[in-house]
Formats: structure tokens, C-alpha cells, sequence
């Protein structure tokens, strides 16, 4: 199967899984309790729309979705923007298309997220390498101590200490806003430990089944300095478990980290993610949740053509979803 | 490159430190490889074959370690040698060979990649020149369009050809010695023979060949010598043909009629009762006398060293090798190399019954 066959068959699947996805997504919207005019009616109180701002809004967007429109109708026409990009103004913010409140977040969430997981990446492949080759001694136990703890913190209470710490002590960075590299430290901060302390495990692991095979041994005896056999030999293939978690964790981080995005009040996807579903914000619930399915799926796609590249048995073979389903998968990491 | 070394192997002790004790794996063990020589290491699984071959080449996994003996390389002692010394001697001095190519060629990297690495980690070429031998040896070990098979993975090739390439990553600095360990036994029986005529071509060269094997044809075509291992000891040590046609020790015996070989008269199989003895219970005395149809007290009391044996020992073990009609000529030829050939056993019934 030549790779122009393989990627065009990938493309309609995802086509298609976009599809369910844009249906089961709002299927359920509509299947959950209130919608958004109720909801903006009980908070109206604390919310800077009044009740009658709220009725004005409902007229507003009638020119999309008119509030006798059946909901069927109410998917078709949000579908048909969809296929242009287009999802129209979201009721929450009606001044703004969805696409334009995805374009201006995402590239927030994705720059903190991509600093986030390369930063973890180096940590984790030394710390995993260094614990596998001193497997069981003082070391090893060490580290892995250290890496359960990063998985047990979560990222908001490593936020909260980060500003105890750097602004609230030191002074030496602002603690909310999104304006510069000042900005982007302590976020970023928040968000490595928990990937880093996944990665490292994995690495680790996947480190100590490839230092048993034959091959490592071989290239000892052919006379290799250990690092050289390690870098060479050992971790490339130890890097194939990796890149499978890789994905699905770039693209949850990606796509919006509610807790530290709220905390450093950074204006990223994540926090429209969470109005949207809190608020039933149809259009901007829909639109979020397809972005998310896309960059979801793009990583997958990523993932496997970086499987092709490290072992070129899976190259050869064509397609790697084949070979991948006969893996044992590993679980997804929650963001 | 020292193409004319023998390796001498002296009284070799390797153990395996565990929790809460000390298991000898390899007790005693000597042997020599001259150049142009090959010398079979023969015994069942867990006889301590591999482990005394990994303590040569001092890649013993970690709870592992050498107590005792020497390995001497053309005069030095490389278990005497730092870490960074012995590097230089592995790949380079001394070649090994794997069972398994599948296991060991790395399933990532190209050949040419694999087999050129160590001629550039040892310094003894540049790049090009690298490949350059890298495409000629594998060329030289019957690889057809070998500058294009370089440019593929391991698993692109048959098992056949990859077997070819690994000996060929063995081959390609010129080693003095090669250790194979059981080279031929994940391949079929074409290829082999193929294998074999090529290491024979090898040794024709002047490399000594180890070869560990379970396969009594093969020791019988392509070795000089053989020492016959059990429990971690050498049991018996004797040129191959002699040893083939009349073997002295019980074990050897043993394991000869409980193997086929192609050509012999038909013969019932005999197996060998019971199964190798756990290293952390080794009987006393000869370990193998429990296993043993001839065993008298004696044997369960007195340790047995390996001394000097001289019959043809086929009073002592009917039913044999030897009395299964192999050709006239043939035993001429076992008599011919029972001159120049030193033969030990460690049997006192052997010994004495000559």
C-alpha cells in the first residue's frame, strides 16, 4: 500500500469518526437538563446579562437557529457551517464566531502545552534512562519515588505553590496574564510534573524490556562504549511505547487545560471548553468538541507516521493501525 | 589485526550472587582454542556452555561474576583487563555469534549501519572503507548483490540470509577467535550446511571457532576438539572423532544414544533418566551420578577430576556409537587422531576400567 493510499484512508476515517462525534456530542446536549436561556435566566443575578438581555440574545441568534427550529434542523444547519468552518456566534459571546474564539485560544493553549510536553520529553527520556540501566539500586528507587509524588500532584496545587513561591515571595513573576515569555512560565511549570512523571515511567519500563533483548547484548560484544549501545541501539526502540502516549497527551494539553488556564487567568481554549458546557452553549460546545476530536485524531495520525519512521518494520508493513491493534495499548493519560 | 592468537581458558569459576546465596555456574573449566582450530562445548541446557562464553567476554549479566581463572588472548589475561581494554577486545579480538539473528541484529538499524559500527568504534577504518568491507564480507558469506542487501533492515532478509549476515557482522574485523552459540540451530537443515561450510572456510583462515552446540553432527563435522559439560564442570575433553566413537564418560554416552544422527544404523533411543541437577542443590560427588545407570557409592562421595584416559571404553557403554556400524574407515581415522589427540575424563569407573 503506498503511503498516498494509506493517508487518504486515514483521512475518510476521520472524516467519518468526526461525523459520530458531532452527533453523539450533540445528542447529548440536547439530552442534558436546561439549556442555555433557562440557565442564563437563573444566574441572572450574578450574570452581567439580565433577564431581558438574555431574551434579546435568544432574538439575536434567532437568525441562525430560531427557537421553534427543531433540534435535527438545529444540527443540520450548525453541520452545514461546519464543513466551511464556519460555526457561527456563540450565544455566550454573540460578538464573536466560534472559529474566531478557537482561533484566538488555541494558539495560547497549544504554544503552553508544546513547551509543556518537549520540556517534560527532557526531562523524562534521561530520568527513565538513567533509572532503567541502574535498575533496583538506590537510584532507581529514588527517582521513581520522586516521579509517583509528580504523579500524585495535581497541576493546580502546583500552581498555587508556584505563586506562593515566585510571586507571592520572590516577585519575580506576574501571576496571571497572557502577555510575554514572563507570562508562560509558571504554567508551563504547573503542567510538565504530572507528563514528565508519566513519561518517565514509560520510558523507564519500556528502557528495561529493551536492555533484555539479544540485540543490546550483541553490540556489547561487538566492543560498544555502553552509552553508544544505550542512545543507539536500546533507545530508539524503547521510544515506541513513548510516542504512543505521546499523542493523546499533546492533544488533551492542546486543547485547553481548564484548571491552570483558569488559575493564571490565561485566555486559552480551556476555559470556553468549560463555559460552553457549563452555560449548554450549543455552537460553542460543538465547535470546541470537533476541534478537539480533529486535533485529536491529527495527533493519532501524527503518532503513527512517527511509528513508520522509528521501526521501519511498521514502514514496511504499510499501515500501522494493523500492527498498532495487535500492541497492547496503553492507557490514555487524563490531562 | 592479531589473526594468530589462542585463547587459553584456565580453571574458569563463574557465580551467580543471589539473595541469599552463591550458585556456581561454571567450576573449573579449561580449554584451548589455537588458531585454524574449532572446539565444540557440548551439553544439555543449563550446563553452563553460554555463561562460561558471556565470562570471556566478560558480558555477564549483573548478579553474575567471574571467581576465579584466567582467559588469556594470545598471552594476556583479559579477566585481568579494565573495562576500557576489554571494549577493545570485544567485536574486534574476539567475535560471537548468536543463535537467534532475529534476536540479535537490531530490527531498527540497517546492516549496513550494524556492520559497520564496530569497525569504526574499534578505529580500524574510516566510513567508506567500512562499508566497503561490510559489502564484501557480506558478500563473502554467499549474500547475493550485497552492496544493495546492505541498504536493507534484518527483517527484510530470509532467516537464512539474516543468520549469514549476523556471522558476517561477526567476521567483518577480522576476529581471531569467534564464539558461536549455536549458530545453526534456529535455521534449517540446507541452510546449515551452508553455514557450517562457511564458518569451515573461516577457520581454513585461521580463526579458532567455539561452538556451542547440542547437535552432535555438527560438532562431528566441523570441530576438532569438544569438551562435554554438565552441572558447570567439564566432564570429559578429547579430540571429536575419538570422542564420538568411543565415549568415555557415562553423560557422554548418555547423550550420544539419545540423539539421532543422519547415516547411523538404526538404534532404539535411549534418553537420559531425569533432568540436569538445580545448581543450588548439586549432588556430591560426581553431580551425575543420581542420573547415572552405572553409579556405584563411590560416586555420590568422592569429587571427580579430570584425569588422563586411554581406552576405547567400549566395554564399559555397549551400545554405542561405536557399535552402531559406522564404516571400517572411519574407525581408522578415529585411531588416527587418538594419536595426537589428549583425551580426559572425570570417571573413576571410566578411568579405571580404561
Amino acid at each position: 500500500m503506498s503511503f498516498m493510499t494509506y493517508l487518504s484512508k486515514r483521512v475518510v476515517r476521520m472524516v467519518l469518526s468526526l461525523t459520530a462525534v458531532s452527533m453523539i456530542t450533540f445528542t447529548l446536549l440536547q439530552l442534558a437538563p436546561g439549556n442555555f436561556a433557562d440557565i442564563q435566566r437563573i444566574s441572572a443575578g450574578a450574570s452581567q446579562f439580565g433577564g431581558a438581555g438574555t431574551e434579546d440574545m435568544v432574538h439575536a441568534f434567532a437568525s441562525r437557529y430560531g427557537e421553534e427550529i427543531p433540534a435535527w434542523r438545529q444540527y443540520l444547519i450548525f453541520m452545514k457551517g461546519a464543513v466551511t468552518w464556519d460555526f457561527g456566534p456563540s450565544y455566550k459571546y454573540p460578538a464573536q464566531d466560534v472559529q474566531d474564539i478557537i482561533a484566538q485560544g488555541f494558539p495560547i493553549s497549544a504554544t503552553i502545552a508544546i513547551i509543556a510536553v518537549l520540556l517534560s520529553l527532557v526531562i523524562a527520556i534521561p530520568v527513565g534512562v538513567y533509572a532503567a540501566v541502574r535498575q533496583n539500586s538506590a537510584a532507581d528507587h529514588g527517582t521513581m519515588f520522586l516521579i509517583t509524588l509528580g504523579t500524585a500532584l495535581p497541576n493546580y496545587l502546583t500552581g498555587v505553590i508556584l505563586v506562593l513561591v515566585f510571586t507571592l515571595t520572590l516577585g519575580v513573576l506576574p501571576s496571571s496574564g497572557w502577555d510575554g515569555p514572563q507570562h508562560m512560565v509558571m504554567p508551563v511549570l504547573a503542567l510538565v510534573l504530572g507528563p514528565t512523571a508519566v513519561l518517565a515511567r514509560y520510558v523507564r519500563s519500556s528502557m528495561l524490556e529493551t536492555l533484555r533483548e539479544e540485540y543490546v547484548v550483541a553490540a556489547l560484544a561487538k566492543g560498544g562504549p555502553r552509552s553508544t549501545v544505550i542512545t543507539r541501539h536500546a533507545l530508539r526502540n524503547s521510544m515506541i511505547p513513548i510516542v504512543t502516549v505521546l499523542g493523546p497527551l499533546l492533544a488533551s494539553l492542546m486543547t485547553g487545560t481548564v484548571f491552570v488556564e483558569a488559575l493564571f487567568r490565561i485566555p486559552g481554549l480551556g476555559l470556553y471548553f468549560a463555559q460552553a458546557a457549563a452555560s449548554r452553549d450549543m455552537p460553542l460546545l460543538m465547535g470546541t468538541a470537533l476541534f478537539f476530536a480533529l486535533i485529536l485524531m491529527t495527533m493519532n495520525l501524527i503518532v503513527d507516521l512517527v511509528y513508520g519512521y522509528l521501526d521501519p518494520r511498521i514502514r514496511a508493513a504499510g499501515g500501522v493501525s494493523r500492527w498498532r491493534r495487535s500492541q497492547k495499548s496503553p492507557q490514555r493519560q487524563p490531562a | 589485526m592479531s589473526s594468530a592468537s589462542s585463547l587459553e581458558v584456565e580453571d574458569l569459576r563463574t557465580e551467580f550472587v543471589l539473595r541469599d546465596r552463591v550458585l556456581r555456574v561454571v567450576d573449573d573449566v579449561s580449554f584451548t582454542v589455537e588458531p585454524g582450530q574449532a572446539l565444540a562445548i557440548v551439553g544439555e541446557s543449563g550446563s553452563g556452555k553460554s555463561v562460561a562464553m558471556r565470562s570471556v567476554m566478560r558480558l555477564l549479566p549483573k548478579t553474575g561474576r567471574v571467581a576465579g581463572g584466567q582467559a588469556r588472548l594470545g598471552g594476556t589475561d583479559l579477566l585481568g583487563l579494565s573495562e576500557r581494554q576489554m571494549r577493545k577486545v570485544r567485536g574486534r579480538d574476539i567475535g560471537m555469534v548468536f543463535q537467534n539473528a532475529m534476536e540479535a541484529l537490531n530490527p531498527t538499524l540497517t546492516l549496513e549501519r550494524q556492520l559497520t559500527e564496530h569497525l569504526l568504534w574499534h578505529g580500524i577504518c574510516d566510513r567508506a572503507e567500512a562499508k566497503r568491507r561490510a559489502v564484501e564480507t557480506l558478500g563473502d558469506v554467499g549474500i547475493p548483490e550485497p552492496e544493495k542487501r546492505i541498504r536493507t533492515y534484518p527483517f527484510q532478509l530470509s532467516g537464512g540470509m539474516r543468520q549469514r549476515a549476523m556471522i558476517a557482522m561477526a567476521m567483518v574485523t577480522q576476529p581471531s577467535v569467534l564464539i558461536a552459540d549455536e549458530p545453526t540451530t534456529a535455521v534449517d537443515v540446507t541452510v546449515q550446511r551452508q553455514l557450517l561450510d562457511l564458518l569451515a572456510r573461516l577457520k581454513a583462515r585461521g580463526t579458532g571457532v567455539i561452538m556451542i552446540t547440542h547437535d552432535l553432527g555438527v560438532a562431528r563435522y566441523f570441530c576438532d576438539d569438544a569438551i562435554v559439560m554438565y552441572a558447570g564442570r567439564v566432564v570429559e575433553h578429547s579430540p571429536i572423532r575419538p570422542l564420538l566413537a568411543h565415549p568415555a564418560h557415562p553423560y557422554t554416552s548418555g547423550l550420544f544414544s539419545s540423539t539421532l544422527e543422519v547415516g547411523a544404523r538404526q538404534r532404539a533411543l535411549r534418553p537420559i533418566p531425569g533432568s540436569p541437577p538445580d545448581l543450588a542443590h548439586r549432588p556430591p560427588g560426581c553431580a551425575f551420578h543420581p542420573r547415572c545407570d552405572r553409579a556405584e557409592e563411590r560416586c555420590g562421595q568422592e569429587d571427580q577430576p579430570l584425569l588422563p584416559w586411554s581406552g576405547n571404553g567400549s566395554d564399559l557403554v555397549p551400545g554405542t556409537v561405536a557399535e552402531t556400524g559406522r564404516p571400517t574407515d572411519e574407525r581408522t581415522d578415529d585411531r588416527a587422531d587418538e594419536r595426537t589427540g589428549r583425551r580426559e575424563v572425570a570417571c573413576w569407573k571410566a578411568v579405571q576400567h580404561g
